[in-house]
């Protein structure tokens, strides 16, 4: 497997620094437990921010604090009860299997259109995370959108005017891209879709189901 | 061959001295004679990881307090340049040296130094704490992950030298690079807010985001 699209260098950035949402994390995060190359750039972005924090200008900090971290140093630690760790079998990688629990085969998917269906996972803010089933040769929804949409092929795979996306590919567009991806031939094609602006769908049955499943 | 390359170091290669437990000494031992042909920014680096390593496997009370007197007020710091309140800032520090002695055994000073290690400890916190969200993260125990193509040679080279390469990466910045990474990390914002601060086309910062990391991807040794 190769990957050819990746997150541009500002978002593994917004990633490592954490100023990314958690939407946009989620997505970043995933594509990199499948794209070593990714994965080493978002070390040596972490890396540049442990020098950052070793070159600030350190603050005062209270009297007493020191003495009041050591006095805690010893006291049991409130451990979370164990997450159950999602099947395994799924070839969905962390942390994305632990949003959805498990295979993509066992969502229960809401039909949007024909060989269409979505799976919301959450919204934060202006943001939102869902899934995507689209059927061999459907499309992925006509849409216009606002702000900036990503989508990470999780199977299968679909091509647009801008290229063909694979298992690991991200693709990025922006709002000014009307694209038009449809689903490759021999199978669904599963993928995590995140945006940071409601959709603006054209076919207003769409748009009203959308608006219902708060899409 | 193998012979050789064991002549040449006067000291074990096998495996990191601070895997085996009496190897301590050997580890300190280690780490001086290293020390000893970098410069100080790199010895003091050195010493904060092998500090932090003895919070992990010896449970060290007195590198403990030295890690806190160093990272404790920039820690505060980097909370207060992303606007979090002082008393908030305080707490939030404290919390992060707490998190730094609970999980100290999980640090490995091959794959990162201590201040990346405590960079991600305090960014992690301010998530959870200040944003309250989750913060997603790999799993590398996880069999679905994409292992690493080659388990590169350079990836066991004492991280500490990775960084002191890296300063000087960011020092041959340019000044308007060294801007946008610096917003990127202390300014809770998107791109887009950057680049309307800075009253730039966002295709310009997202450009300079690009050159920088380049910069910094080569002196770390991984060329894309
Ligand atoms: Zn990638």
């Amino acid at each position: 497997m190769s990957i050819t699209h990746h997150p541009g260098e500002e978002l593994l950035i917004a990633y490592a620094s954490g100023t990314a949402d958690e939407a946009v994390s989620l997505i970043v995060a995933t594509h990199i437990a499948l794209c070593p190359q990714c994965r080493r750039a978002v070390r040596a972005a972490e890396a540049a921010g442990g020098v950052l924090l070793e070159d600030l200008k350190p603050a005062r900090i209270s009297d007493g604090a020191l003495k009041a971290v050591l006095s805690r140093l010893d006291s049991p630690v409130a451990t979370k009860p164990p997450v159950a760790k999602a099947v395994t079998d799924s070839n969905v990688p962390e942390p994305l299997r632990s949003y959805i629990g498990g295979s993509l085969q066992a969502v229960s998917w809401i039909p949007v259109a024909r060989g269409l269906a979505y799976r919301p996972l959450f919204r934060r803010g202006a943001s939102r995370a869902q899934l995507v089933r689209s059927a061999p040769g459907a499309g992925i929804a006509m849409h216009t959108h606002r702000g900036e949409e990503f989508t990470l092929v999780l199977e299968g795979g679909y091509g647009d005017t801008t290229g063909h996306y694979l298992r690991g590919d991200l693709q990025s567009a922006s709002a000014e891209i009307e694209h038009r991806p449809i689903a490759d031939e021999g199978g669904y094609c599963f993928s995590l879709a995140v945006v940071d602006a409601p959709l603006s769908f054209r076919s207003s049955a769409i748009a009203l189901l959308a608006k219902v499943m708060g899409l | 061959m193998a012979n050789a390359s064991l002549a040449a170091e006067p000291w074990p290669s096998s495996s990191p001295a601070w895997t085996r437990g009496p190897g301590r000494l050997a580890h300190r031992h280690l780490s001086l004679l290293r020390a000893r042909v970098m410069d100080q920014e790199t010895a003091s680096a050195v010493r904060l990881d092998e500090l932090l390593v003895a919070v992990g496997r010896l449970r060290d009370r007195d590198a403990f307090q030295t890690l806190f007197q160093h990272f404790a007020p920039r820690i505060k710091g980097y909370l207060l340049r992303l606007g979090a309140g002082a008393s908030l800032a305080d707490d939030l520090a404290q919390e992060a040296m707490l998190t730094m002695w609970r999980k100290a055994a999980l640090f490995d000073p091959a794959k990162a130094s201590a201040a990346t290690w405590i960079f991600t400890v305090a960014r992690n916190l301010r998530i959870d704490a200040i944003r309250r969200e989750r913060r997603p993260e790999i799993d590398p125990e996880d069999p679905a992950l994409v292992p690493d193509a080659e388990p590169a040679a350079d990836a066991q080279m004492a991280q500490a030298g990775d960084e002191s390469r890296l300063r000087e990466a960011l020092k041959v910045l340019s000044l308007e690079q060294v801007q946008v990474i610096e917003m990127s990390f202390f300014a809770d914002k998107p791109h887009s807010a950057i680049a309307k601060e800075l009253g730039l086309p966002l295709g310009t910062v997202k450009s300079r985001m690009r050159l920088a990391m380049a910069r910094i991807r080569t002196k770390l040794g991984d060329l894309r």
